[in-house]
């Protein structure tokens, strides 16, 4: 590898590596969202009272803005991440069919059981969102955001263990005659951690333009003394998370770090090598600039929309290029001539067109029905 | 690399029939996904042009139990099918995903729209205008049909792949011979489901009376009206199908005639319910008897699913890969090389292995045999052989394509395949820690002879009457 990702490849293989890594970004934007929200959810759960001092201290933080918005958007998000985690998962079995598959079949029902844990997730998300839970114990609801929480882990676990069995062809033998799927546990918890702390800023961000769709919207939100001035709680806790997503990428940042010295010494030379290094600079240059927007955000009292937008921008640089060092990980790992060959065979079937015109012809529909719901709904 | 993928042993259950579980169900409530947004359609418009006010009532109570059943178990199932048949068999799936990546990520793109039109409708129906809520099911509608249309194009290529065998064309692979008669069949049985599950909502949703359970209910039993073109199309789809496969279906074998027969049964029980019953008395249809024929109605998709799967034998992919992983034009090059020659992973699914020879044989069986059958649990190879003596066994699995013509040829060296045999009697006599018996040089030239007359094709349609 030298030249930066993905330029310098066989073509058919650049291209599958863009379309999966681009794929792979909208996934872990909506997974983070899931993931980073249900803890939250969790903490404000088990941790329901406000800080000392706060104006509204006596609302209990299950019912400020953000865990509303969190309740009632998550099952949402999480159809939204699967239906995203699709995409990439075609793609993966045409760029690496042997590592992902392999894995697969290595964790066996270990792996299965992600399907299952799901799907109680899901449902007990639509409890969490239905009227009825207010009426339950707070230890029943404890119990429950923190095995919502506890199930989005579990799953983000299970795909970091099966990457890293499946980096690791040389390992599977012993693996599969073991059953021991984890080689290096410190390995394993850093890339884990890394994507856990990971997840805060990009739930963050679009929580920051859901709290701002709220600003107009309060009215919906009778439920508790109607002195409350919404505006200002909407606006604490817009920094609240701001400053959470500030620390939890500093956090994820120096995890990473972390992690790239547990990697064999040939990755760490192709990612600080001209594969990487750009990459590098352009993570740490988009983080540079996620981090100014989000002090600038809380210091400002009306959070500054074009920061906002700078922001948002910023992180899907961010993921992209997360994502593009990952893949510098794997195909120094890879058995690179066989990546080769699978993606230029597998260009020369057919189809491409007509993907690309039903992806337009979809995008726009898609369009479409937001616009309906957003022209009638407006005043 | 080598094609090697670890093989899991499940324990007495085969991975086929776990397949067998998740493809039912998914299909299943994907099925109901389809219909149901066409039913919705259909109430939606009754509802907005006068003709029913009750069936507004309706949408609302029935869109909110697709979302959670279709939206969440469906999408979920989806990618759990997709993990199984990773379990079951990664080559098959691989060569299915290479194939059609491009008409993947075609659904794909209507999964999308679906979602959106969906929440879309189940968010904000209330705000929007008759309208605007007809555009959105309509939209949620068509793109649920269109998941079936692509997905119904790589299945059955699966067992007709057709034109596409020598074109090796992505439009004659998709648009195979079983495509029309399979999409149409399905497109009923989705209207089916949803019909039913829609008798079973208006008796549970509280707020309506007698009457107007009875409108709704054969408003809704409308969409079983198409049921009557079901037994044209199944003859369709049954003369696209290879000659031996539809033998198997039309009693060659019997369990797969067994479930076959389910599926008709259940299909004509609740279709002349639903004719005469619901469409020509104008009946009504109260909430037990409406899930007992939901309950058929799960019999026959799980039957017909069966036979779809079964009836595949000994291929997954017709022509192009046998059931276990193995290409036809592998074969013969297998015969020579052995199959378990470079097989990376030890033996895991017995214990305590006496000797280098059955431990080979236990690497062949799992590669060879263990997608369908079990060693001792069930459809167990040791039960099937145990009336057969040593030679019997070794010349019945040396021309295993002709033993039972839904069986591949056998794809290894003589040595491998003495090996199995060692296998499979060391299992049968209850596993000694010692086992003596070694490599008869007369037996593998004798069994080498045996595969010699099978030959390396599989049996096809000849030996089937
Ligand atoms: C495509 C799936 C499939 C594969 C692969 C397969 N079999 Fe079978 N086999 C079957 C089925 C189905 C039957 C019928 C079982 C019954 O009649 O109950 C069968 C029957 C048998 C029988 C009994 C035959 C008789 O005449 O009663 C034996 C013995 C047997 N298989 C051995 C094997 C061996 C050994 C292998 C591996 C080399 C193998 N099979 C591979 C599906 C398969
Ligand atoms: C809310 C549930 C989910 C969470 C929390 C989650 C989390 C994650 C995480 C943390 C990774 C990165 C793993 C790593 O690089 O170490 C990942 C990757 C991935 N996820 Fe998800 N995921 C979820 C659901 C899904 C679903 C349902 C699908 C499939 C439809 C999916 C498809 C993928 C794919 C294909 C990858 C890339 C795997 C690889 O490159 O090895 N995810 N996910």
């Amino acid at each position: 590898m030298n030249q930066m990702f993905p330029i310098g490849f066989e073509g058919p293989l650049a291209f599958y590596l863009v379309v999966y890594v681009l794929t792979l970004v909208v996934h872990v934007f909506l997974m983070a969202y899931v993931l980073a929200g249900s803890l939250w959810l969790a903490w404000v759960t088990v941790f329901p009272k406000a800080t000392a001092g706060s104006i509204h201290g006596e609302i209990p933080r299950t019912k400020h803005p953000a865990a509303r918005i969190l309740r009632d958007w998550l099952p949402f998000a999480l159809s939204g991440a699967i239906t995203a985690g699709v995409a990439p998962l075609l793609f993966i079995q045409i760029l690496y069919q042997q590592q992902f598959y392999t894995a697969n079949v290595l964790l066996g029902w270990r792996w299965m059981v992600v399907i299952p844990v799901l799907v109680m997730a899901f449902y007990l998300l639509y409890i969490m969102k239905s009227k009825i839970i207010s009426q339950w114990s707070l230890g029943i609801r404890i119990g429950l955001s923190i095995c919502v929480a506890g199930s989005f882990l579990f799953v983000a676990f299970c795909w970091t263990t099966n990457h890293l069995l499946s980096l690791n062809a040389s390992q599977w033998p012993v693996a599969y005659e073991t059953g021991d799927a984890v080689q290096s546990l410190p390995a394993l918890s850093l890339r884990l951690a890394t994507w856990i702390t990971g997840t805060f800023p990009a739930m963050g961000v679009l929580m920051s333009w859901q709290l701002r769709g709220m600003k107009s919207r309060t009215d919906s939100w009778r439920d508790v003394a109607s002195d409350v001035n919404w505006l200002t709680l909407i606006e604490d806790e817009d920094r609240r998370i701001a400053w959470v997503s500030l620390a939890a990428m500093i956090a994820s940042l120096i995890l990473a770090f972390c992690y790239f010295l547990t990697l064999p010494e040939e990755v760490r030379s192709n990612l600080t090598g001209t594969a990487g290094i750009l990459w590098i600079a352009v993570l740490l240059s988009s983080s540079g600039v996620m981090i100014t927007g989000l002090i600038r955000q809380r210091r400002s009292h009306t959070g500054s929309k074009s920061w906002l937008i700078a922001v948002t921008g910023a992180l899907f640089v961010q993921l992209t290029a997360a994502a593009s060092l990952r893949e510098i990980i794997r195909l120094t790992q890879a058995d690179l001539s066989a990546v080769v060959q699978s993606t230029k065979a597998a260009a020369e079937i057919g189809g491409l067109v007509m993907f690309l015109v039903f992806t337009v012809l979809n995008a726009g529909l898609i369009a479409f029905c937001l616009w309906l719901v957003r022209r009638k709904q407006a005043p | 690399m080598n094609n090697f993928y670890p093989v899991n042993d499940y324990g007495p259950l085969m991975p086929g029939l776990v397949m067998a579980g998740v493809a039912i169900v998914h299909v299943f409530l994907a099925q109901f996904a389809v219909g149901g947004g066409l039913l919705l359609c259909y109430f939606q418009w009754l509802a907005m042009t006068g003709r029913s006010e009750t069936a507004r009532i309706f949408v609302n109570g029935y869109f909110r139990i697709l979302v959670l059943i279709s939206f969440v178990l469906g999408a979920l199932t989806g990618v759990g099918i997709w993990f199984t048949s990773i379990q079951v068999s990664a080559p098959t799936i691989g060569q299915m995903v290479f194939n059609f990546h491009w008409v993947w990520a075609t659904e794909w793109t209507f999964f999308c729209l679906e979602v959106v039109a969906g929440y879309c409708f189940y968010r904000y129906h209330t705000q929007l205008s008759d309208r605007t809520n007809l555009t959105l099911l309509i939209l949620y509608a068509f793109a649920a049909w269109m998941s079936l249309f692509w997905i119904n194009g790589i299945l059955s290529w699966q067992l007709t792949p057709g034109d596409w065998l020598a074109s090796r064309s992505l439009i004659d692979g998709f648009l195979n011979p079983g495509f029309w008669p399979s999409l149409l069949f399905r497109t009923i049985v989705c209207m089916t489901l949803a019909s039913l599950i829609g008798c079973i909502v208006v008796n549970v949703i509280p707020s309506l009376d007698r009457t107007q359970r009875q409108e709704l209910i054969n408003r809704a039993a409308h969409l079983m009206i198409p049921m009557l073109a079901m037994p044209v199309l199944g003859v369709w789809y049954l003369l696209t199908m290879p000659d031996d496969s539809r033998g198997w279906v039309l009693g060659g074998s019997p369990a797969m005639m067994l479930f076959f027969m389910i599926s008709v049964g259940a299909s004509l029980a609740i279709g002349s319910y639903a004719l005469i019953g619901l469409w020509m008395q104008k009946l009504y249809i109260n909430g037990a008897t409406a899930t007992l024929l939901l309950f058929m109605a799960f019999g026959a998709t799980a039957g017909g699913e069966f036979v779809r799967e079964g009836s595949r034998k000994p291929y997954t992919i017709r022509h192009v890969m046998y059931s276990n992983g193995i290409r036809p034009d592998e074969v013969a090059d297998l015969r020579i090389r052995g199959c378990v020659t470079d097989d990376p992973y030890p033996v895991v699914h017995e214990k305590d292995l006496p000797n280098d020879t059955v431990t080979v044989g236990a690497k062949v069986f799992r590669k060879q045999c263990a997608v369908c059958h079990t060693i001792d649990g069930s459809n167990a190879v040791v039960h099937l052989t145990a009336s057969w003596d040593e030679d019997q066994m070794r010349m019945n699995i040396a021309k295993l394509q002709q033993t039972k013509p839904f069986m591949p040829p056998f794809a290894g060296t003589a040595q491998e395949l003495e090996s199995l045999v060692q296998y499979i009697l060391w299992v049968e006599s209850g596993r000694p820690s010692s086992w003596a018996q070694g490599m008869n040089p007369e037996t593998v030239s004798q069994i080498s002879r045996w595969l010699d007359e099978a030959g390396t094709e599989p049996a096809e349609a000849r030996s089937i009457r």
